[in-house]
């Protein structure tokens, strides 16, 4: 593939470098440009451009051009910036010029071509693609480009300031190590040479940094206080140290200065500081500032401070934030906060459901916190609150239930616990399944199912489920009228089914089993049927069958391999799967004794034919889903690999009638393809039709069986699955595609370009 | 403008308006939550009941075991219920003019009033609120009537007894004097005589001096609100009211502007459960039941939410797969209610009446009837008994638990935990209701739903309508006992309502000003306007002012007709009055300077100028007199000097405009 691209490439570079023709959009170049990353990264920028002279050539066109787009200009800064990241690629461009030609814009032929966003960007990216080693270091500090990236810090464009700022917190994490002496490979005359121009554009960054902050503009000083974060966050701590005694000062002003909007990026930065060492050393005052910034704002601001010194999770006692949010939400409710904090009433927060959507959740990330264990009787209390409140809404419910799942998860079992789930928790949760609001229905049985599956192997959970009327209720809910509810039903049912080490009666299993086969023959809506399935392969899984179960499992493969949607035909093909693993696997300490591996492999397949799971696994092949045939073809393969495992390779016991099947004339087809010999309307390279196929089938000499060895021998699997695999652009995503549609686009007259849009 | 608070409970008003000389009584509300005091009245011989002990005093001094009963844990009253009438001795009420009726809730002790006060006046009322209310009480009369007690019980509501002897809560109970037995059916039927119907926005003159007219509250159907106003003074009457989309018609707000004296009663009694959450409770542990395999009880009245429940489940059955469900309602008035419900289409809201142009009847349990999901039944006797099938739900009366049909399911289906009460009406504590049931295996549910305003809704509308005084029951001037840190549960205004309490007398903080008095044509061509500011113009005028029948006319003086002498004494009446010539009017402003000028000229020199708050002092040193000049009089005070003081009026007038 690659070769046929690098043959395009010469052609590409001289479309491209062309200013009389239609240059190709942004996205075409960006992808262009990740090809360029790619071949980079496997082969260095040298031997590229050195193999490739058309790439030399088109950056010389582009520097030497009159007329050059800006777009194309923006594209050759980042490639010959990318060709750069090595340092033998970046020592050819340097010793060819060009790097001076491109990355000082003072030699730009084209006047006017800084003026252009979209230059500045590309200029600045490929700066960034060429900082990666010393050499490139040198050249930057070398040729005053520090004064341009330091203008470009105020820049008008948003993506540019922030590019800049990523660059120079580059540059200072690049530089610092030798600045501050810590590199020893180098030499002392080399690092001296080094140092000074290092040391220079170190010093100017600092410098700007404190000028910035300390600048009356407010513009000026928010890019300073962005790159300050920015260093403190991904650079070293030596530079951070050194960094802060440079900033302090203009920090301690700004720390007092009220009523602008430079409070959320001041609280990033001492945000960031409170992560590093700085944050224990006294003389760095970060806990000080933090204190000014609390106490000095507006209450809006105040909040931010607060919210972002919340954030930093060495400040605050869990057990008080935890008794905040729950007083918090105990006055959302109408109730009248009794905790340790003191809280006037504020009617204006009754009823508030966004307040109280976010108190659920963060109740709920408090549960990783071990402190948060001192709150789990008043946590559950509230969560309770809410759940019975009659008017709590919809999404205020569903957050109480996620709530919930987070402390069952870190609860440990007690007697308290159960009976708060017996009397209280499954209570409400009955009532909650008969809800008028069908969202409050599903969330409530899709909770049911998480918190058994969460409490699955917990005996007295599931003996309250079994005992406290909850699985008649789940029953019933298998009729609710609306789909969503419906499928939440049929997951929640199962889920309890799955967990009970108690005895069902026969009748409740058949009951059960006979009511998901008519969700799946019946319903209209695909969410029920693919929780039907979904349920009967967690069935299956389980050690202990249901008798019910194994006796419909022909029904439930022709249901669900006949059924129109998709992804329930790939949950079909999940159950045949475990069926699969659960036939075919071999147990050598059977109680009945050992048998010969081939005989039960033949029972094995036998079972699964009965079953109709290899007509199954056939028909979906075929399926124009590729999901559904690229999984049916992983089964074909896991079985054929399994009969060649057991040497059963022989097997013309089992033979499939495959003129009874829609898919056995595919089957057919292929058959006939790889025996030309055999038939008559087979000459040469003509392929075979399905007409011919049809006259096939009536000619007593082929065969109306075909064995299973033989049928999955001449499907070719591998080749299906390879064919499978790749995905529906895997054509139009390629290197290659995208060279010819330059081409191709450079070569459209006015005339016949269409704006689709 | 006084009033008369007859009745404290705030959404069971009833109180006395005495404005512009008429006297008139706003709604008459009959508070029944003194049944709870008594104990159930069943349909169906209860052996339970009938055995029930008798109540002795602790010390064996008192024996009540006739009238009082111990049962479940508490003292109830074994006696025909009785119930909490207004107030009658705070003034007399037969010199009630008229009594406006709000809806048919709070017209309940009307035959209380009429038949026994000598009152002789009108009642208003609209079609529907007659109707309905006429519905209620015949159905209180024959919940009475039906189980009949021999006896009744006063001795326990001796002081004594009550307040030392007896325990709570019935030696809690306030007003017992007060409470009476329910009245016959002869006395509903003639203090419904007295009714004379009114629609919306129609204008009632009371003997000429105030005009009354109702006005759509929202609450149910044909339930009103009452402006009262004369020229010049508007007090408007807010009873129960709400901003809900249900079934009448929307709330008249803009109506209420520009009063003098909003009363303001009939609030929420619930002002902490949102009606639709109330709802959504209802349905889902409804369906609860139902699926469970058991019945639902449903206390209720036989009118208003009852409606709005069978169409909520009309829709929410089919949904729940529960439309096989039947439901009842019981009741010696239920057809009549529910066809009424049908009938008065001009007083529901546009949707429903959109529907009766269709034609469809405007509510969906016309189609439950006729589906046969729902039946209707006067009594659990008769046909009921043979064609009820469960589960099913069963709306019946009534909300008290203490007589009505309901006490008979209760002692049938109290025993079952699959069973469900669930309680709608928010009157009664269901707590007290329940009492003499316990213990009941039965669930019990509590869903009150009001749909009245709330303090939130309420302080909208205040703001919005910006009276100049309100007035309210003492209830709404503090948060809930039981909520007390809930401080927006309260009216907060500014200046404060005056607030009310049974046998409060309330006089209004508004006076009067102006009133309207007409002038003759000869009268008013004689009178010559003397403007006295640019477009004010004033004129005397002698006349004689006639009264009659609140209106005010001014006529020409008769003049006197010589009368031949005579020698027999003359008889005071005889000599007509002599018409004496009124005093000159005088108007304008005196000018300090100009009038310090004159004084000058005419020789008082020494004048020293003093600066009050109304004007100012002028010091006349020489003469020892003293020039007191303000805005609306001028004094001239000098002892003893009549020439002085002549000069000094006389220098004044010239600066004065005669009229």
């Amino acid at each position: 593939m690659d070769s046929e691209c690098l043959s395009l490439l010469p052609s590409v570079c001289e479309v491209l470098a062309d200013s009389k023709l239609l240059p190709p959009d942004d996205t075409s170049l960006e992808k262009l440009l990740d090809w360029f990353k790619d071949l980079t990264s496997q082969d260095d920028g040298q031997s590229l451009l050195q193999h490739q002279p058309c790439l030399l050539q088109f950056l010389y066109s582009v520097m030497e051009s009159e007329v050059v787009d800006p777009i194309i200009f923006s594209f050759s800064l980042k490639l010959a910036g990318l060709l750069a990241a090595e340092e033998s690629g970046f020592c050819l461009l340097q010793e060819k010029g060009v790097l001076v030609s491109m990355f000082v814009p003072d030699g730009w032929h084209v006047l006017g071509l800084w003026k252009n966003a979209s230059v500045r960007c590309g200029w600045l990216q490929g700066l960034w693609n060429m900082l990666q080693h010393p050499p490139a270091m040198d050249f930057f500090c070398r040729n005053g480009i520090i004064t341009l990236v330091l203008n470009l810090q105020n820049d008008e464009s948003l993506f540019i300031t922030s590019l800049t700022n990523q660059i120079l917190a580059h540059i200072l994490n690049c530089s610092m190590p030798r600045v501050l002496g810590n590199d020893t490979d180098s030499t002392a005359e080399g690092q001296a040479l080094v140092s000074s121009d290092w040391v220079s554009v170190t010093t100017e960054i600092m410098s700007h940094m404190s000028r910035s902050l300390a600048s009356e503009d407010q513009a000026v000083i928010l890019p300073g206080l962005r790159l300050l974060a920015i260093v403190l966050t991904q650079c070293g701590d030596p530079l951070k140290r050194l960094l802060w005694k440079h900033v302090l000062e203009p920090l301690e002003v700004l720390a007092i200065r009220k009523g602008d909007s430079l409070t959320p990026p001041m609280m990033a930065v001492l945000q960031a500081a409170a992560r590093t060492p700085l944050y224990i050393q006294p003389e760095c005052r970060v806990e000080a500032l933090m204190n000014v910034m609390l106490y000095s704002r507006n209450t809006n601001e105040s909040v931010l401070c607060a919210a972002s010194i919340l954030l930093l999770e060495k400040c605050v006692s869990i057990r008080l934030i935890g008794s905040a949010v729950i007083s918090l939400l105990r006055i959302c409710i109408g109730h009248y906060p009794s905790t340790i904090l003191q809280v006037g009433n504020f009617p204006h927060l009754i009823g508030c459901c966004k307040i109280q959507r976010c108190g659920l959740d963060v109740l709920g990330s408090l549960t990783v916190y071990e402190e948060s264990m001192d709150l789990i009787q008043e946590a559950f209390a509230i969560i309770l609150q809410y759940m019975q409140s009659p008017d709590s809404h919809a999404t205020v419910l569903k957050k109480a239930h996620q709530a919930a799942l987070k402390w069952f998860s870190i609860c440990s079992p007690s007697t308290d616990l159960w009976r708060f789930v017996s009397n209280d928790l499954f209570s409400v949760l009955k009532k909650h399944v008969c809800d008028g609001r069908w969202e409050v229905r599903d969330s409530t049985l899709e909770f049911i199912a998480q918190l058994t599956s969460a409490l699955k192997g917990n005996s007295e959970y599931t003996e309250a489920l079994h005992t406290n009327g909850m699985i008649s209720v789940l029953f019933t809910a298998l009729s609710d009228v609306e789909a969503y509810v419906q499928a939440s039903a049929v997951a929640a049912l199962g889920e309890a089914l799955t967990t009970t080490n108690l005895p069902l009666c026969t009748s409740l299993q058949e009951e059960i089993v006979s009511h998901l086969l008519t969700v799946l023959a019946q319903d209209a809506e695909s969410f029920p049927r693919r929780a039907a399935l979904k349920v009967f392969t967690s069935w299956l899984k389980i050690p202990q069958t249901f008798a019910a179960l194994d006796q419909s499992l022909s029904s439930v493969f022709s249901l669900g391999g006949n059924d129109c949607d998709w992804e329930v035909k790939i949950h079909t093909l999940e159950l045949a799967d475990v069926l699969m693993e659960k036939s075919l696997s071999h147990c050598p300490y059977a109680v009945q004794g050992y048998e010969p591996s081939e005989r039960c492999t033949e029972q094995a397949l036998n079972k699964l034919m009965d079953l109709g799971t290899l007509g199954l696994l056939f028909k979906c092949l075929f399926d124009c889903d590729r999901p559904v045939s690229q999984k049916a073809c992983a089964l074909l393969l896991k079985l054929r690999a399994f009969m060649k495992q057991t040497s059963h390779t022989d097997g013309n016991d089992l033979a499939l009638e495959i003129c009874r099947y829609n898919w056995g004339e595919e089957i057919l087809h292929r058959y006939c393809s790889k025996r030309p010999e055999q038939s008559d309307c087979v000459s040469n390279d003509d392929e075979v039709s399905y007409e011919q196929i049809d006259i096939v089938k009536c000619d007593p000499c082929w065969p109306k069986e075909i064995s299973l060895c033989k049928i999955l021998d001449v499907l070719d699997l591998d080749e299906m699955q390879h064919t499978l695999s790749l995905s529906s652009d895997h054509v139009i995503n390629s290197p290659r595609s995208l060279m010819e549609d330059i081409l191709f686009v450079a070569h459209q007259s006015e005339d016949n370009v269409v704006d689709c849009y | 403008m006084k009033l008369y608070c007859l009745s404290g409970h705030p959404t069971l008003p009833c109180n006395v308006l005495k404005f512009k000389s008429t006297t008139i009584m706003l709604d008459c509300g009959l508070d029944t939550t003194s049944a709870l005091y008594y104990l159930p009245l069943p349909l169906v011989h209860s052996p339970r009941l009938s055995k029930l002990p008798g109540w002795v005093s602790k010390d064996g001094t008192v024996n009540l075991e006739k009238e009082l009963k111990e049962c479940a844990g508490r003292v109830f009253v074994d006696s025909q219920p009785e119930f909490c009438l207004p107030e009658r001795e705070l003034l007399d009420l037969s010199t009630v003019d008229v009594i406006l009726i709000s809806n048919y809730h709070c017209m309940m002790a009307l035959p209380y009033i009429t038949e026994h006060t000598g009152f002789s006046g009108t009642v208003y009322a609209t079609e529907p609120t007659f109707q309905i209310g006429r519905l209620l009480m015949e159905e209180l009369v024959t919940f009475m009537e039906r189980v009949p007690k021999a006896q009744s019980a006063t001795c326990w509501k001796t002081k004594e007894i009550q307040r030392r002897m007896l325990p709570g809560p019935l030696k809690d109970a306030v007003d017992v004097w007060s409470w009476r037995t329910c009245y016959s059916m002869q006395e509903v039927n003639s203090a419904l005589s007295r009714v004379q119907l009114v629609g919306y926005w129609q204008k009632v003159e009371l003997f000429g001096a105030v005009q009354v007219t109702p006005l759509s509250s929202g609450y149910s159907l044909g339930s009103s609100n009452w402006i009262i106003q004369s020229h010049f003074e508007k007090v408007s009457y807010v009873s129960g009211s709400s901003l809900l989309t249900t079934h009448p018609q929307p709330m008249d707000q803009s109506s209420l502007k520009n009063s003098d004296v909003l009363i303001l009663t009939g609030l929420t009694q619930i002002p902490t459960a949102n009606p639709d959450g109330m709802l959504g409770e209802f349905c889902s542990n409804l369906a609860m039941t139902i699926r469970a395999g058991g019945n639902v009880l449903v206390p209720c009245y036989s009118s208003g939410v009852i409606y709005d429940l069978l169409e909520c489940l009309y829709q929410f059955m089919d949904s729940a797969n529960l439309g096989t469900t039947p439901f009842y309602f019981i009741s010696p008035v239920a057809n009549s209610s529910l066809e009424f419900s049908q009938i008065f289409a001009e007083w529901l809201c546009q949707n429903k009446q959109s529907k009766v142009y269709l034609p469809e009847p405007p509510f969906p349990h016309a189609e439950l009837i006729q589906t046969n999901r729902l039946k209707h039944y006067t009594s659990i006797h008769g046909e009921f008994s043979s064609e009820f099938r469960q589960p099913c739900v069963v709306f019946t009366g009534h909300p008290s638990l203490r007589f009505g049909d309901v006490v008979h399911f209760l002692e049938l289906w109290g025993k079952s935990s699959l069973n469900t009460i669930i309680f709608t009406e928010p009157d009664f504590s269901y707590l007290d209701a329940l009492a003499p049931y316990q213990p009941l295996a039965m669930k019990c549910v509590y869903c009150p739903i009001d749909t009245r305003l709330n303090f939130h809704q309420v302080a909208k509308l205040l703001k919005e309508v910006q009276p100049l005084h309100v007035v309210c029951p003492e209830q709404y001037t503090q948060p809930p006992p039981a909520q007390s840190h809930r401080s927006d549960l309260m009216l907060e205004l500014q200046p404060p309502p005056v607030a009310y309490r049974r046998c409060s007398v309330l006089g209004l903080p508004f006076r009067r000003r102006h009133e309207r008095i007409q002038l003759l044509p000869e009268l008013a061509k004689a009178l010559v306007p003397s403007e006295i500011k640019p477009g004010i113009s004033v004129a005397t005028v002698s006349a004689v002012l006639q009264s009659k029948d609140n209106k005010h006319v001014l006529q020409p003086v008769p003049k006197p007709i010589p009368v031949p002498p005579s020698k027999k004494r003359k008889r005071l009446l005889e000599e007509v009055p002599e018409l004496l010539t009124p005093k000159p009017l005088l108007s304008g402003a005196i000018p300090l300077d100009a009038f310090l000028a004159s004084l000058h000229k005419s020789g008082v020199t020494e004048v020293k100028v003093e600066e009050t708050a109304g004007g100012h002092i002028l010091h006349l040193q020489a003469e020892d007199a003293l020039i007191q000049l303000e805005e609306d009089a001028t004094h001239i005070v000098c002892d003893t000097n009549e020439p002085l003081r002549a000069t000094l009026r006389d220098l004044v007038l010239r600066f004065l405009h005669k009229l």
